[in-house]
């Protein structure tokens, strides 16, 4: 895939902005070893295989409290493309749910320094469900495993203690029966000025499993020169708004201009071919004005 | 879009942070721990890290205390690593009170509009990379999209209001982050 650069007009002084940060950036990661891995991303289950499994990884040199715990939650947008995965523990409504009928073993760990432990899940779907995909977010959620907090005899003042909790919600999908994955785009919106072309497009999935795919969108000036391209990676379960920005660098581009936007399931390679179920693709142009 | 491709300075930087981060402490490479089949599996492990808690030092009684996001020593920092170029969500619960170890008395605190710098480019809280969104609120951070080495961080300041007969104790209350990425 051809990438265009539309950010080179700053990318010299970035540079050299980027290197004399470098050493502080450095230190701060150099904590990264304070959390907890979690592998694969994403926990695909079927009525075939009702089993899942994640592991988990302590890579510090400190023992760390590890809980897991099964939500819902699903990508959202607002109307200015913005997106939100917002967890629910109870009263979910959604009948794409799966969050009451997945069970995980163990709910709570204790990680000594460098152990590694597998979580697993079992899913104990309702009989007769419709076919296709229902959809959960495990949560693990890490904390340091010894925690100091001052007695009260040792306290003289007022003392704060602010305890980071770190959580990484990941993506779990039972799948059952027929699948199909279909995508409809029923609005574009173009936004044009200056230096920018935003482009706001809102899709609806008409399947019965995520759309999961890549959105692409390329500028072209009047002579189909390329002027810039934006991709995201698609994952639509209901109604979904992306926003693209396109900048415009200077150049010699002549108006009118153009956006190219191609859909489709290729191009993923963090899905794994087993996992991908082929999509419709949708390809359109529109006049930038 | 944010792949330098033209620029060999960017570029070399790039290849040498990857390096750094692999044979650094943060032990990224290691994820070996995955099921185990496919290097797609392993690129897009995901781990958010709590670098540094928000640290309000000395408080007086009836002195409200601020703490800014651009404080090396003091903002609270969240450091997030993933896969190149993916953009994720993240949603922070925040406290409301501090509350003291035996549950009777309790310490206000809040977090305005504009408490919450995002930024995906190498950085502190006082100097923050060009990949930093500004000032954001913290109680609904826009997703973002992590850098080139797959990282981003997140600083936090805050405020606590104690009362002028607030007890002298030690407070405390969980700040939450929870990460996803949005494309999945």
């Amino acid at each position: 895939m051809e990438w265009k650069n539309c950010l080179n007009i700053k990318a010299g002084r970035a540079g050299r902005r980027v290197l004399v940060l470098l050493p502080f950036w450095l230190f701060v990661v150099a904590d990264l070893s304070a959390g907890v891995l979690v592998a694969p991303t994403v926990v695909y289950m079927s009525d075939r295989e009702r089993t899942g499994r994640i592991t988990v990884q302590n890579p510090s040199d400190e023992p760390k409290e590890v809980s897991v715990y099964v939500s819902f939650g699903i990508p959202e947008s607002d109307s200015l493309g913005g997106v939100r995965i917002t967890l629910a523990d109870s009263a979910i409504t959604d009948p794409r749910s799966a969050a009451d009928w997945i069970k995980v073993f163990p709910r709570r760990l204790i990680l000594g320094p460098g152990e590694t432990q597998v979580v697993r899940f079992v899913a104990r779907p309702p009989k007769d469900i419709a076919d296709g995909e229902y959809w959960a977010r495990i949560v693990i959620r890490a904390e340091h495993g010894q925690t100091t907090i001052p007695s009260a005899n040792q306290v003289d003042g007022i003392v704060t203690t602010l305890n980071m909790v770190m959580q990484t919600a990941i993506a779990l999908k039972f799948r059952t029966g027929n699948l199909v994955s279909k995508l409809e785009v029923y609005d574009t919106r173009i936004e044009p000025s200056d230096s920018l072309v935003q482009v706001l497009v809102s899709m609806e999935n008409l399947g019965n499993v995520s759309y999961v795919g890549l959105l692409t969108s390329i500028l072209y000036d009047a002579n189909d020169r390329q002027i810039c391209q934006d991709n995201i990676d698609l994952a639509v379960y209901r109604k979904l708004t992306r926003n693209l920005n396109l900048p415009i660098p200077e150049g010699d581009f002549q108006k009118p201009y153009r956006v190219e936007i191609a859909i489709g399931n290729e191009g993923r390679k963090d899905v794994r071919a087993e996992y991908a179920i082929p999509g419709n693709r949708i390809e359109y142009g529109l006049a930038v004005e | 879009m944010r792949l330098f491709k033209n620029n060999s300075a960017i570029g070399s930087l790039a290849i040498l942070v990857a390096v750094v981060l692999v044979f650094s402490g943060a032990n990224v490479g290691a994820q070996d721990v995955a099921t185990g089949s496919a290097t797609a599996t392993v690129l897009t492990v995901l781990a958010v890290v709590a670098s540094q808690a928000l640290q309000f030092g000395d408080v007086m009684q009836g002195v409200r205390k601020a703490i800014a996001n651009n404080v090396d020593a003091s903002s609270g920092i969240f450091a997030i690593t993933g896969a190149s170029l993916k953009e994720v969500s993240a949603y922070m619960q925040l406290p409301d009170y501090l509350w003291n170890s035996t549950n009777e008395d309790r310490l206000v605190i809040s977090f305005s509009a504009t408490d919450a710098v995002i930024d995906t480019l190498p950085g502190t809280p006082t100097a923050p990379g060009l990949g930093n969104s500004g000032n954001v609120d913290p109680h609904n951070l826009p997703e973002f999209q992590l850098a080139n080495a797959g990282t981003g961080s997140i600083y936090l300041g805050g405020t606590v209001w104690p009362t002028v007969d607030q007890r002298n104790a030690a407070y405390a209350a969980d700040i939450i982050l929870t990460v996803a990425y949005t494309g999945q």
